[in-house]
């Protein structure tokens, strides 16, 4: 069968999202239509007449009418709603893959490990500081305490970061 | 039977999908096959000769909402540069699968007989 090509492709791609296709949606529509173009292709019709045939069942209004479906089929139940937090909702019926919103969700963890760090890096240059002009060394001392606390925050910010990168990526390659 | 049809598939386009996500696919002999939307389309217009055609509009969202009930899992694949999202039934689909096909065919006979003349008429004098 024949194929389309990748600028057939994006021509029928952003026909779609000019009629108002969302997010979740489009990719699926775009296969969708483009099989049924190729099918129309093969049984001989050229690709502006299969795209014609094919999109006059895909109007604005059909994409509208497929949108209500969708948002009353499958919005959130109010047993989800009341466990959703404010990312669940903005991001409902939009396209989570992109990436925004696992960006948006690791936000608060990601700037409590930012924040430990920062400060831990800080204490360990102020104890190092104050070792090189004092030039003795002692854990028992103001500034050792401050190093221990400084390099334990760093480890333990930098552990955080690693587990809950290793978590994002079980959860993609799932 | 165009119009009326479409009212009745409406109701069992869920076992509809389920039945054929249920079924051995020619990949895998074994355990449930994976399809993609079009698929779908493909495989009920041919087994009914062409008298049913789903559109697109009817069977996404049920698509969508069998994957959300926990029925469906989904895989992306890029496909002839396009992104196809093939389902599969996950164990829990399968259940259901079974469950409303058994369902569905109760329901036929009870139409059936419904449908048929009582035998008391037909048998009357």
């Amino acid at each position: 069968m024949k194929k389309l090509s990748p600028q057939q492709v994006a021509k029928l791609h952003n026909h779609l999202i000019h009629i108002g296709s969302t997010d979740v949606l489009v990719d699926e529509l775009l296969d969708h239509l483009a099989c049924e173009i190729e099918y129309r292709m093969w049984t001989g019709f050229m690709f502006e007449a299969a795209m014609n045939i094919v999109l006059e069942q895909v109007n604005v209004e059909a994409v509208r009418q497929l949108h209500t479906t969708y948002q009353t089929e499958l919005a959130m139940t109010d047993e989800q709603l009341r466990q959703a937090s404010l990312d669940d909702i903005v991001f409902e019926f939009r396209n989570k893959a992109y990436g925004a919103y696992d960006l948006r969700r690791a936000y608060n963890t990601a700037l409590r490990n930012a924040f430990i760090m920062a400060l831990g890096l800080c204490m360990m240059l102020m104890a190092m500081m104050d070792l090189m002009s004092r030039k003795t060394w002692s854990y028992f001392s103001l500034t050792g305490a401050v190093w221990l606390i400084g390099i334990s925050a760093v480890t333990y910010a930098s552990v955080s970061w690693y587990l809950q990168q290793n978590h994002k990526q079980e959860m993609s390659t799932r | 039977m165009e119009s009326s049809g479409n009212e009745f598939i409406r109701g069992t386009l869920k076992t509809i999908v389920l039945k054929l996500l249920a079924e051995p696919g020619p990949q895998q002999p074994s355990g449930s096959r994976r399809m993609y939307g079009y698929e779908i389309t493909q495989a009920v217009k041919e087994r009914t000769k062409g008298e049913i055609t789903l559109s697109f509009g009817a069977l996404y969202p049920v698509l969508h909402k069998l994957e959300q009930e926990g029925l469906l899992t989904t895989e992306t694949e890029e496909v002839e540069g396009r992104l196809r999202k093939y389902y599969t039934l996950t164990p829990q689909g399968s259940e259901v699968a079974v469950q409303k096909v058994s369902d569905f065919e109760r329901f036929m006979n009870m139409m059936r007989s419904l449908l048929q003349l009582p035998s008391r008429l037909v048998t009357a004098p």
